[in-house]
């Protein structure tokens, strides 16, 4: 490089395996995927959406710093950096560094032009640098109002409006007059960044945010950390699959614009018992999970993965879930805002990219704080400090205390301080011990004289599946409370048990007698049950009790069934078989259907969805590279340099479109020559040596060697750039 | 995980295991803030409400102790919500004071005057009360004390009450204990009812709740307003204070439709309370007519509307509600918590049993198959006519007689609701029928020959439901009842609970027609005595029948 400064690209090239290495680590984006050289390599480095990447890794502190950096002029130093703030910024700046966010240029540094622009033209609300000396001790003559003018643009933004500038004898004239203010249009002016730093007392910022604050909140016991989060563990996995068991009853039907709409959302938070935010988190935990399914035509069913999932111990469960949990970039606490329209929970408007950020950065705060929950305000100044940096609307501060919530609904926190499973958790141990200490599955009931039933504890799957066939449940917890009535038991004659086997069953399984009004019950929905027998063939209904067939055929309530009497003891109807059902039992008769050989049909037990789960994908961050892909993505770079490097002169450069425009950019009126390959309106390439002078409209005007003239080049036509 | 015997639901119920060891220790704990709900064979259910868990803090329990205690008894882990729940539940109760004030009368003191400005804001509390004092304190009428507690209970911010009560007119009464001893329980019922100044003590038909209502008497040593259901009920009140205590014939008034005596210890009946001259209350004036320093409430799930009201009036004097079925089919039972006071005392009635104050039971349903011309009759009937129809049929009528003659030799009550019904079973049984229009005086000679013995069997309507004291009736039949009620069915098996001499069971008899709505109406109507772990043995009316 012939310049009088090192270049961006220049000062990469030099840089060290290692140190590359390091860079690449710090910002995977920049090898992914693997730039051709170093020249690209800077390109991509000092592209926005890269460069907003790497500022997002910046703490407050690490940002203020690369703020006092953008107030100095190039070159500057580490010293002046550390003058205008604090020792502690020297390290920071070598951290800058090394990521690539300013580059080295001999004792001193520089920030590459993309930086600043990104930073904008005031950083850290300090305005533009003065063309004129400054002599700071007129500010102490200065008049009182104009004294108050320099006060009121101190800690920015630096512009003042006034009505005319050119006015005689105002404050603002003897200020431009001692080029305390710099003119920016007849009506603003500016507070010159040099006077803004001294007025500021030789600082840039009025705090400096060295250290993360202090997580604040009470100091819970362990004991009272591991009960709660127990209790939360075994809460959040009942939740699923109450919910799940509920849908699989009582199917919802997505909207038309997608999601669990806001009716059934309340259905299901009253059948769990939890506020509606929490639902709406249980349902996006199952969706994750894959455990149900959004169908084509809408419904919203149990997948088959539930009942995978359902078979596994509870460890397994609870970390597949909270595994997803983590990594996701959906939202569940969105769910129920306006933005556009209403989020509903299962809709795709509930991805936002730095979910995923905060979520971790927040267990990794719990993580670093044990035994304290925290409050909300703390947590989120905390992670604040930490991730100072707002994409679009910043969601930050909700997302912090949705991700506190959500840790305790899942047992990661409980009481808000993190627990032993959560802590085995975020650190990926491999046994976590939930299942050791929840408590055992049961394997029996006890049945009570007022027609109820209690499971003490958790009850193995198998039983608890045939008991809410014909039990519905009263109370949930610890313990499940059912009660037997008539409607449950013709349900479970309806699931195709006989009322022989529902006995059997609750005297196989209830380990106190079962009371006699219980077997009278169930006998007597039985006796009532399945008299009548209704068929798919055209729908037929036959009974034995003829009587009953005349009372049907003259039921004025069904005449618009139109049945027939084919035979004394069959009637036939035209009417869906399904529909014949439901009116004949709205009607007061207790039917059942029954198939062509003249068995009973029973009614599937749990419905499943028949389709392939589809769980959201996840947006996520570029994830680290490992040690390997960093030593590949090193050697496709140096062997790219050494390839470059050996383009013959005379060859016309070949650059891609970005490594031009920055090029040029780079030399843009710096009187240096550069050569270029521009193709002729037929298609024809030939090489030029120009000067580049200035661009605009997608053209470039520049010096042509040639000609000597000074010609515009469209920049669409330049096939590549190199120095002369 | 301790193997505790309480589970804590996350719907806030509790469930205690029975057969745990630490039961006993667990319900005692758990009791002073947790509503017994209902108490079958194997788990008894409690739960916790803010009422219960406001009830608990006015005596002198805090949310710590309630958290340790059922951190302490539960089986598996408790969800942190629910305890956050509890404590700010806990929290709410006492920021708001009534006091008396030497100046100002009564007041409502605050010491967070955002709930004080809240609450008078409320458009229901507003107009209860007076002028602002200072920014803590504003001052209430005081025939308004009753009516402000109730409105600011709803609001979710009860008021404590340090207003105290008046101690009403001195008057010596002591138990008389010769020859017997007030029970345990009836001692800590007297007891936990005193300490907490007003409130109902809920306790088994049978139990001695008179009993309960002299030994606060005692405590009270001052003139008390009984209120009962009818002119037999005071009579035996008035026979047992005679006997139970130091009161002389003299101290005791009955104020009912017959006579209108006020003395130191008056007996009304809610009946005559209730009577309206013009559209006026005529009696109501009585609760004004003396300072009393007690009021008891019998049977007071019964307590009539007017009644309600006027109570809500006479917040400074002790009132005592007596009950064995705290359920009422219109919900109103909140309203009797908030004006007669909290629940002080609830015992399962098997406990009791147990003890052997009251006479085990075995309840019996007869389901009774219609003849077809029944059925037909019964399927063609009105709505409104249903019930009547299946329940007098002449099916079930036989299925009595039978009944009745089995139990020849046993005191038996047959109880129906439909007077045409009770009159034909007591003309076919020949014996004699106590019923709405019966004179008080044959009512009473009745009741005594039955106690003696002398007569067998007896036929009552519903006149017998509450409050008849018969010890030796050990059969009991129904026949028909007011439709599903809960409490018209625990009361009537109370009527046999008392303990017979020989140590005998009592049985109970519901003849039910099978297959119709008398059937769903006797499920309902079983719930209350299931849930205190009465279990109903079916049998076919066929084993009853003479082949």
């Amino acid at each position: 490089m012939s310049d009088a400064f090192p270049s961006f690209a220049g000062e990469l090239r030099e840089r060290s395996d290692e140190d590359l290495a390091l860079l690449f680590s710090a910002r995977p984006d920049l090898i992914t995927p693997v730039p051709a050289d170093m020249t690209a390599l800077s390109t991509r480095a000092t592209s926005a959406p890269s460069l907003l990447r790497a500022l997002e890794t910046l703490n407050q502190w690490q940002f203020q710093v690369l703020e006092v950096c953008a107030a100095l002029a190039d070159p500057f130093t580490s010293k002046e950096v550390v003058a205008l703030s604090d020792p502690a910024a020297e390290l920071v700046v070598k951290h800058l560094h090394k990521i690539a966010l300013i580059y080295r240029d001999g004792s001193g540094y520089r920030m590459p032009r993309a930086v600043r622009d990104i930073l904008g033209n005031e950083p850290a609300g300090l305005g533009p640098q003065s063309a004129s000396p400054i002599d700071f001790k007129v500010i102490k003559k200065a008049p009182e109002a104009a004294q108050a003018v320099l006060n009121k643009l101190i800690w920015g933004p630096p512009r003042g409006q006034v009505g005319d500038i050119r006015k005689k004898g105002t404050p603002i004239e003897w200020l431009l007059e001692n080029n305390l203010l710099i003119p920016i249009d007849t009506s603003t002016v500016a507070l010159p960044r040099e006077v803004g730093i001294f007025l500021r007392g030789n600082k840039v910022h009025q705090e400096l945010m060295i250290t993360q604050p202090q997580l604040e909140g009470p100091q819970i016991r362990n004991a009272d950390i591991e009960r709660a989060s127990l209790a939360a563990i075994s809460n959040t996995l009942r939740w699923v699959e109450e919910l799940m068991n509920f849908w699989s009853e009582e199917t919802p039907n997505a909207l038309q614009s997608g999601g669990l709409g806001v009716r059934d959302l309340k259905k299901a938070s009253d059948h769990l018992g939890v506020e509606e935010n929490c639902t709406a988190f249980v349902a996006e935990l199952a969706y994750l999970g894959g455990l149900l399914c959004v169908e084509a035509d809408g419904r919203i069913l149990p997948s088959t993965n539930f009942d995978l999932w359902q078979n596994k111990e509870p460890e397994e469960q609870w970390r597949e879930l909270v595994e997803l949990w983590k990594l996701t970039s959906r939202v569940a606490g969105l769910v129920g805002r306006t933005e556009s329209r209403n989020i509903t929970a299962l809709s795709t408007e509930l991805d936002r990219s730095n979910a995923a950020l905060i979520r971790a950065l927040v267990l990794d705060l719990l993580l670093a704080n044990p035994g304290i929950a925290p409050t909300v305000k703390s947590a989120q100044k905390a992670i604040l400090w930490r991730y100072p940096h707002r994409r679009g609307i910043s969601i930050t501060a909700e997302l912090v205390e949705w991700t506190l919530r959500e840790a305790e609904w899942l047992g990661i926190t409980g009481g808000n301080a993190l627990s032993v499973y959560g802590a085995k958790f975020i650190k990926d141990e491999d046994s976590l011990g939930i299942n050791s200490a929840l408590p055992k599955p049961v394997d029996h009931i006890l049945v009570q004289a007022d027609n109820t039933a209690i499971a003490p504890g958790p009850l193995t799957i198998e039983i608890a599946r045939m008991l809410s066939t014909f039990a519905d449940i009263e109370s949930r917890g610890g313990a499940t409370v059912y009660r037997f009535s008539e409607s449950s038991i013709r349900r479970g004659l309806d699931h195709g048990h006989s009322a022989e086997e529902i006995k059997t069953f609750l005297s196989k399984t209830s380990k106190t007698q079962i009371p006699q009004p219980l077997e009278y019950l169930i006998a007597d929905v039985a006796k009532k049950h399945g008299k009548l027998r209704i068929g798919y063939a055209n729908t037929y209904i036959r009974c034995d009790d003829q009587a009953m067939i005349t009372a049907i055929l003259n039921d004025k309530k069904l005449e618009h069934l139109n049945f027939r009497q084919i035979a004394p003891q069959v009637l036939i109807s035209d009417t869906e078989s399904d529909e014949t059902m439901d009116e004949l039992r709205r009607a007061g008769y207790f039917p059942s259907g029954e198939n062509s050989k003249g068995s009973v049909v029973n009614l599937p037990i749990q419905k499943r969805s028949k389709s392939r789960p589809k769980p959201p994908r996840i947006i996520g961050e570029i994830t680290k590279p490992s040690e390997q892909m960093l030593t590949a993505a090193l050697r496709t770079l140096r062997t790219g340099e050494r390839a470059a490097k050996k383009k013959p002169v005379g060859e016309i450069p070949r650059t891609t479109a970005n490594e031009t425009m920055d090029l040029l950019n780079e030399y843009l009126g710096k009187g240096v020559s550069l050569r270029i390959g521009y193709a002729d309106a037929n298609g024809g390439v030939s090489l030029r040596i120009i000067d580049p002078l200035s661009i605009s409209l997608g053209t470039l005007v520049a010096k042509d060697h040639a000609t000597n003239a000074v010609t515009p080049f469209k920049i669409a036509r330049i096939t590549g750039v190199t120095t002369a | 995980m301790s193997d505790g015997p309480l589970i804590v639901q996350s719907d806030k119920t509790l469930l205690l295991d029975i057969d745990h060891p630490l039961s006993t220790e667990c319900r005692r704990a758990i009791a002073p803030f947790a509503e017994l709900e209902k108490s079958p064979e194997h788990i008894h259910t409690y739960r916790l409400t803010s009422l219960g868990l406001w009830n608990a803090r006015a005596s002198g329990h805090d949310a710590e102790q309630v958290i340790d205690t059922l951190l302490k008894f539960s089986r598996y882990a408790v969800p942190h919500a629910l305890l956050l729940d509890i404590a700010e539940t806990m929290g709410r109760y006492g920021r708001l004071r009534l006091e008396s004030h030497p100046v100002h009368g009564l007041i409502l003191i605050s010491t967070d005057q955002a709930v004080l400005a809240e609450v008078m804001r409320a458009k229901k509390v507003a107009p209860l009360l007076g002028a602002k004092v200072d920014d803590e304190t504003v001052t209430v009428h005081p025939s308004q004390r009753g009516h402000l507690k109730q409105a600011l209970l709803r609001l979710g911010w009860p008021a404590e009450d340090f207003a105290g009560y008046v101690d009403g007119q001195a008057h010596d009464i002591a138990l008389n204990e010769d020859g017997w001893k007030l029970r345990e329980y009836q001692k800590l019922a007297a007891e936990g009812f005193w300490h907490g100044g007003s409130g109902v003590v809920v306790l088994p038909c049978g139990a001695g709740k008179t009993l309960v209502g002299a030994a606060a008497m005692a405590h009270a040593q001052a003139t008390t307003l009984i209120l009962v259901t009818n002119t037999v009920a005071a009579r035996q009140w008035r026979d047992e204070l005679l006997k139970r205590t130091s009161l002389n014939e003299d101290e005791i008034g009955e104020y009912s439709g017959s006579k209108k005596e006020i003395r130191p210890v008056t007996i009304a009946t809610y009946q005559v309370m209730t009577t309206r001259k013009k559209g006026v209350y005529a009696h109501l004036d009585l609760f004004d007519s003396h300072d009393w320093g007690l009021i008891i409430y019998d049977e007071v799930h019964l307590l009539p509307a007017p009644i309600f009201r006027f109570t809500a009036d006479i917040q400074s004097r002790r009132r005592l509600g007596l009950t064995a079925t705290l359920v009422r089919e219109d919900g109103m039972e909140g309203e009797v918590f908030s004006l007669i006071g909290p629940k002080r005392f609830d015992v399962p009635w098997k406990e009791i049993e147990a003890q052997g104050y009251i006479a085990p039971a075995d309840c019996v349903e007869v389901r009774v198959t219609l003849t077809d011309h029944e059925r037909l009759t019964y399927a063609t009937a009105e709505q409104e006519e249903k019930y009547r129809s299946c329940a007098t049929t002449a099916t079930k009528k036989n299925v009595v007689l039978a009944l009745a003659k089995q139990h020849a030799d046993d005191q038996t009550l047959i109880i129906g609701q439909y007077i045409s019904q009770i009159d034909e079973i007591a003309a076919d049984l020949g014996v004699p029928i106590v019923k709405g229009d019966t004179p008080i005086k044959e009512r009473e000679e009745l009741f005594a020959k039955f106690r003696t013995g002398e007569v067998k069997c007896l036929v009552v309507s519903k006149v017998a439901n509450f409050s008849i004291d018969l010890p030796e009736a050990s059969i009991a039949i129904q026949v028909s009842g007011t439709f599903g009620s809960r409490q018209e069915e625990a009361q009537r098996l109370g009527r046999i609970l008392r303990p017979k001499a020989d140590g005998r069971g009592a049985r109970f008899y519901s003849v039910v027609a099978r297959d119709t709505i008398d059937q769903d109406f006797a499920q309902n109507r079983q719930r209350f005595l299931a849930e205190q772990g009465y279990s109903y043995r079916i049998i076919d009316a066929d084993e009853v029948l003479p082949r």
